[in-house]
């Protein structure tokens, strides 16, 4: 079954999740072909060619400079409906959030969000989707004529997984132009925090911490490992909550949610509210004194002991490297 | 400030069983007896319909008999018929099976049903007649022009955490109308501002209140046969306190699983959602959940004062219905029938009102008559003395609800005097007269194993709930001082047990001491803490609209 996967980028810059949709798309399509739509665009058109797919097509169109819901549905119903494919695949970004639903609508076709697994029945695709947030996985399948939209939560697939290609693949102008009048949404300059807000889902190293740092002035062990390592600091609810740090830094259901290559929580007991924002971790290493802790039951690799014996003794180590 | 104004004739403030049941009578009416159209609102805080509502719950069909006949033909979602009731005395580790099934507590005729779910279909039902359902607006307070209700105004939005406009401020709505029927629900905040300023309360008796605390498990199908109904007294809760246990089994392996305790105990140590594990632990609970899944988790208080508490339930363009006005029978745990049926009352009264362009309280007094007139009091008025005979222990409690039986809800004195819950705890040094225990730890923990029991913040992270974080506090504590200090020493800061979301939290303070921290975003507007303050500077408004839990299917 052909599919298209929807690539993101902003500024030129592409979004992480991109990967991850044709990770995922790899997985339920035997042809995928890459969307990617914005203006001057060549270039990261050029990124994504590297992934094992038929072409990248590029919807390149002064209109669609900044992301507005409009000019995207406009671009993408054109694009789907010339091209008829079987799937369409998006990343779950906030974007997508954004726009995904008025382009099934203006399709007219299903839409499965928040896609985790992708799985075969006969001919038949069943997609995996948590319910009762992330207690319950659903499986669920389109209904309705061909094409089936579908979103991949973020972090669900590993955009390191996705396969390349032999060689890059041809990249193409789609073609399509858009009546930039028929947009009816005006975006205003990004807006942009005096402080530089961190992202911390793009982070591929991130050591947060927990209650069991005690006090803020022990804050300082924990950017130190950090920085040792190439990672981002963030933290569990309560230190937070004190101010310790600020709220951008907030893992869990009420901050972000992370799927970082490696996760080093330091500290954290593992309340459910924090292990829902990053059990998608590649590799999770928890240091905690409570052997009964509910982190271990997620880890990798777990030291029951002090961390503020443990984390020195790693600081060093690293060092040594 | 610019603010938006709305204009309504019957405005509806809460979308419960009471509210959506006054709302589709008040669409019938309309039908029936034509005229000038009126217009008819219904606000609920909740995202969407449903969203807040949780009960055990078995319905008795008979309001919903009158409001919708032929409801089974209708979809109405009830989940099971009953077909098994059975009552238990538990012990530690054992239970007797009740010689015969106390008449109240027969089930036979009833549904079990998801209170989420029913109330999502009442909602259709209601919109569907074209009334307007505004969801996801809490009504922070009442407008008045002098004594006269004249409508409410809704929340602002976007507020930041410490009080400060937001870009995305929005200033709350004034909805006027010509009647404003209050279902706010158990503990209503708009119904508490009410009754103060109206003295509705006078000469009647304090209400008491319980905390039901409740999970939906998926267990192995047929492992217990759909339709059943289990009701427990005794352990894990002592012969002083009040409560009892509930199984309720639908289709499919799906259970409902809570446990009431009195929002009356004496023990200041004593911690509703600790008995609630310990319960989970008997033998007969934990051999039917052994292997299940908890997929949800809510609280909410109830209303089990009956009778001689239900307050004056109308005013000067206002009428008052459901568990706002506790219109609940403690003695057959329900509640649902009756919030129906008084919402149709309501409705009645405000139709007949306003089409007299007559709202004034001597017109809507009619409500009383209606129901004095009605099943409701038929109901009520003999078991009006049952709670309060609790609250001398477990053995008077069932001897008068016996005696009641027979004298029709006589007593030498009637009302049976009784106090408000929280004026009955004791302080630690009255209660533990042998040595203090550890206020930051719980006399009689049980253990916490993450398959059949839980602890608090896990549980709270099945409610589904959830709050824009950068909004200030809804749970206003008029002195956190005393909470460092009087509470502290005298009842061990008791928030931190009695409160089922983990919201209080005594944090260290860095000078070795501890301080109060409140972790409102946890809330699942039980309104438990301030029914339960043993100080009552514990104030709960209403949080931004659209927070709150989601008891999807509970």
């Amino acid at each position: 079954m052909s599919a298209l996967v929807i690539a993101e980028q902003r500024e030129g810059k592409l979004n992480r999740a991109t990967w991850e949709a044709i990770a995922g798309a790899q997985q339920a399509s035997g042809a995928i072909r890459i969307v990617m739509p914005g203006a001057g665009v060549d270039a990261v058109a050029g990124e994504v060619a590297a992934a094992a797919c038929d072409e990248v097509i590029a919807i390149d169109d002064a209109a669609l400079e900044h992301y507005t819901a409009d000019g995207y549905v406009m671009a993408l119903a054109a694009l789907i409906e010339r091209e008829k494919p079987a799937l369409v695949f998006l990343p779950h970004t906030y974007q997508t959030r954004d726009f995904a639903p008025a382009l099934a609508a203006r399709l007219s076709r299903a839409l499965i969000t928040d896609v985790t697994a992708v799985k075969k029945d006969g001919e038949r695709i069943v997609y995996v989707r948590p319910m009762f947030q992330g207690k319950l996985n659903a499986d669920v399948a389109a209904a309705g004529p061909p094409p089936h939209i579908v979103t991949f939560q973020i972090g669900a697939f590993r955009g390191d997984a996705a396969t390349r290609g032999a060689a890059a693949a041809p990249v193409r102008k789609s073609g399509i132009t858009i009546d930039a009048s028929a947009i009816r949404q005006k975006p205003e300059a990004p807006f942009k925090e005096a402080k530089q807000a961190v992202d911390l889902s793009q982070a591929e190293r991130i050591v947060a911490v927990g209650r069991g740092i005690k006090g803020q002035e022990n804050l300082k062990i924990a950017e130190e490992l950090s920085q040792a390592m190439g990672a981002e600091v963030a933290a569990s609810r309560p230190i937070c909550d004190a101010g310790w740090l600020p709220m951008d830094r907030q893992i869990g259901s009420s901050g972000q949610t992370v799927a970082p290559k490696l996760y080093v929580a330091l500290g954290i007991s593992g309340a459910i509210q924090h292990l829902v924002g990053m059990k998608g971790s590649r590799t999770i290493v928890a240091i905690n004194k409570d052997a009964d802790a509910p982190i271990f039951e997620v880890a990798d690799y777990g030291i029951v002991g002090d961390l503020f014996e443990v984390v020195p003794a790693m600081i060093a180590e690293l060092k040594k490297g | 400030m610019d603010r938006e104004t709305l204009e309504v004739d019957i405005l509806i403030v809460g979308g419960g069983p009471a509210g959506m049941s006054a709302a589709l009578r008040l669409a019938q009416l309309q039908k029936q007896q034509g005229g000038e159209p009126l217009t008819i609102a219904v606000l609920e805080k909740a995202r969407e319909v449903g969203a807040h509502m949780l009960s055990g719950a078995v319905l008795d069909p008979r309001a919903l008999e009158d409001l919708v006949p032929g409801f089974r033909q209708k979809g109405a979602p009830l989940a099971s018929e009953v077909h098994h009731d059975h009552v238990y005395f538990l012990t530690h580790g054992r239970k007797f099976a009740f010689p015969i099934t106390p008449p109240p507590l027969k089930n036979h005729g009833n549904y079990i049903i998801s209170l989420n779910r029913f109330v999502k279909w009442l909602g259709g039902l209601v919109e569907a007649e074209g009334v307007d359902v505004f969801t996801g607006f809490a009504a922070s307070e009442l407008l008045f022009d002098d004594d006269r209700v004249v409508g409410v105004r809704t929340g602002d939005r976007g507020i930041g955490r410490h009080g400060e406009v937001k870009s995305t401020f929005e200033p709350g709505v004034d909805v006027r109308a010509r009647v404003t029927i209050l279902t706010d629900g158990v503990r209503g905040n708009l119904t508490k501002s009410l009754v103060r300023r109206l003295a509705l309360d006078d000469g009647r008796s304090p209400q008491i209140y319980a905390l039901g605390i409740k999970e939906l498990w998926e267990v192995p199908k047929d492992r217990v046969p759909p339709g059943t109904v289990i009701h427990t007294m005794g352990y894990p809760l002592r012969m002083e306190e009040f409560g009892g246990g509930f199984i309720y089994v639908m289709p499919d392996g799906v259970v409902s699983v809570g446990f009431v305790s009195g929002l009356d105990y004496r023990d200041p140590m004593f911690d509703p959602h600790v008995t609630f594990q310990h319960f989970k632990r008997h033998p007969l609970v934990s051999a039917m959940l052994q292997g299940g899944q908890m997929v949800r988790y809510g609280a909410k208080a109830l209303p089990e004062g009956g009778w001689h508490s239900i307050p004056r339930a109308y005013g000067d363009g206002v009428l008052v219905a459901g568990d706002a006005a506790g219109f609940l029978n403690s003695m057959r745990l329900k509640g649902i029938h009756l919030a129906m049926r008084t919402g149709m009352l309501a409705a009645e009264t405000a139709f007949e009102a306003v089409r007299a362009n007559d709202v004034s309280a001597a017109k809507l007094q009619a409500y009383e008559r209606r129901i004095d007139a009605s099943d409701v009091r038929s109901e009520l008025h003999p078991v009006r003395n049952v709670h309060q005979s609790f609250g001398h222990g477990l053995l008077a409690g069932l001897a008068y609800s016996g005696f009641s039986l027979i004298s029709g809800g006589w007593w030498v004195r009637d009302p049976m005097p009784s106090h408000a819950g929280f004026e009955r705890m004791l302080k630690i040094a009255d209660y533990y007269k042998d040595g203090r225990p550890d206020p930051d730890a719980t006399v009689r923990p049980a253990r916490i194993d993450r398959q059949i029991t839980f602890d608090r913040l896990t549980n709270v992270h099945f409610s589904g709930t959830r709050h824009a974080e950068d909004q200030p506090s809804h749970l206003i504590v008029l002195d956190t001082d005393i909470c460092r200090t009087r509470c502290r020493e005298e009842y061990g800061n008791p928030c931190t047990r009695f409160c089922p979301a983990n919201v209080y939290e005594m944090v260290d303070a860095g000078d070795g001491t501890k301080k109060l921290q409140i972790n409102a975003s946890n809330c699942v507007h039980c309104k438990t803490c301030d029914i339960m303050d043993p100080y009552q500077i514990i104030e709960w408004v209403p949080p931004e609209g659209g927070g709150g839990p989601n008891y999807d299917g509970m």
